[in-house]
């Protein structure tokens, strides 16, 4: 008990447990994870089958109305992106593609009630560094925050100590989203008197440097009086396979020590 | 029984299947089951598994076995290191004082004494997080987690009692 009530008290006003010893644990658990996350997945994919057979015919329905709609808008974003090009080759715009550092399956989620965070099976050995952003089809995740060799973790948007800074796609206003520990972020520290509707795309702001700019993060799902919640979009409850993306607008801390000892040596 | 060895090492592998299964169950916290990376809805296995194995075979599950079985589900689970040994420590303490109250008693009165137990640690663990974060956690997770946990307890309960009549 007075091993915990130390440990606790380094958490809360010491300098906590290094990150590389849970990164090593998270390492020794994730094969054991591969494993049984297969079966895990084949049952839950074999249930969906079965709830959604009677449905079969209804959503083939759905899904050619989507394709047709879908087909139109790709022609107009394909013929959108050439213009862009072009218009950027012309005044000599950098391009601003995010490289991708790595696919990862998640194989394991975290925190139980305390935290938002998921084990990814991609690590350092994958060119995954602590802070890179995590996403999925349909927008951001989260970020790295450990790194071992095989596998990482990424505290996810919904987390209570996530923050990132977001701009109002529609009217450019800026604000900070917030994690609850629950499903949806709370938008803050919004300018007041600032136009919010439901439904208005939440996208990051590229502040910080944290994230690259202009990745969807959330839509707009209530506005009241005191407070806006979001609704994150990427699929956080179904998710499979991740995006983990090689951008890092401001050094890693250990890089900076590492060059810091790289040049002097001896000193 | 060998002198001076714990019962749970002397016991061979049916002495070390308390421990086994508990750090199993801490394995499977870990699964991308159900809701997904909300995770709320996974109940807390550990704890289930301490408390039943605690009232069924004490010695089995001792002080170090709980420490370590909650190191271990703290670095897995990414939460501040000490609150799972903390909380497992304490179910083992309050297991010891009160067993005598209701052992022998009817499953429905085990189920009711856990459920009151849960509530405690996880009031305690929301205190914990409270101060390491030096901020009010939110209370509606944690609730919907002692739910989920309490109206847990009966199946998985069973399994390990029909796991302890096979194997003991």
């Amino acid at each position: 008990m007075v091993s915990a009530g130390i440990f606790l008290f380094l958490e809360a006003f010491g300098p906590g447990i290094p990150s590389q010893i849970r990164a090593v644990a998270n390492d020794v658990v994730a094969p054991v994870l591969y494993v049984l996350e297969r079966p895990v997945r084949a049952v839950q994919a074999g249930l969906e089958r079965l709830a959604g057979a009677g449905d079969i015919y209804l959503e083939n329905q759905n899904l050619r109305a989507r394709n047709e709609r879908l087909r139109q808008w790709r022609d107009a974003a394909l013929q959108l992106g050439r213009e862009n090009d072009r218009l950027r080759q012309i005044l000599k715009v950098p391009k601003r593609e995010v490289p991708l550092a790595a696919t990862a399956h998640v194989i394991g989620v975290g925190g139980g009630t305390f935290e938002r965070s998921i084990l990814v099976d991609a690590g350092s050995s994958d060119n995954v560094r602590r802070g890179f952003p995590v996403m999925d089809e349909s927008g951001l995740l989260g970020r790295v925050i450990q790194v071992g060799r095989w596998s990482s973790r990424v505290l996810l948007v919904t987390d209570l100590n996530s923050r990132i800074p977001v701009r109002i796609e529609r009217s450019g206003a800026l604000a900070i989203a917030e994690g609850q520990n629950e499903r949806f972020l709370r938008l803050r520290f919004l300018p007041r008197d600032t136009d919010v509707q439901v439904g208005d795309r939440i996208v990051t702001s590229g502040h910080g440097g944290a994230f690259p700019p202009n990745v969807l993060v959330a839509r707009v799902s209530e506005v009241e009086a005191d407070y806006i919640y979001l609704e994150p979009a990427g699929f956080l409850g179904t998710l499979d396979y991740v995006r983990i993306m090689a951008y890092r607008a401001v050094p890693d801390e250990s890089d900076v020590l590492l060059s810091d000892k790289e040049a002097k040596p001896g000193g | 029984m060998a002198k001076g060895l714990s019962p749970m090492v002397s016991g061979g592998a049916v002495g070390l299947l308390p421990l086994f299964t508990t750090l199993f169950l801490a394995i499977v916290m870990l699964l991308p089951i159900g809701s997904g990376v909300a995770n709320v809805t996974m109940p807390h296995l550990v704890l289930i598994s301490v408390f039943y194995w605690l009232s069924s075979r004490p010695l089995l599950m001792p002080y170090g076995a709980c420490a370590g079985v909650g190191f271990v589900l703290d670095l897995w689970l990414g939460v501040p290191l000490g609150l799972n040994m903390v909380l497992l420590l304490s179910a083992r303490l309050f297991v010891l004082t009160q067993l005598k109250h209701y052992k022998g008693r009817n499953k429905l009165v085990q189920w009711a004494v856990f459920a009151v137990m849960a509530l405690g640690l996880y009031a305690l663990s929301w205190a914990m997080m409270s101060v390491v974060n030096a901020r009010i956690w939110p209370i509606k997770p944690l609730a919907l987690q002692w739910l989920v946990t309490a109206f847990s307890y009966a199946p998985v309960a069973f399994f390990l009692g029909r796991l302890r009549r096979w194997a003991m």
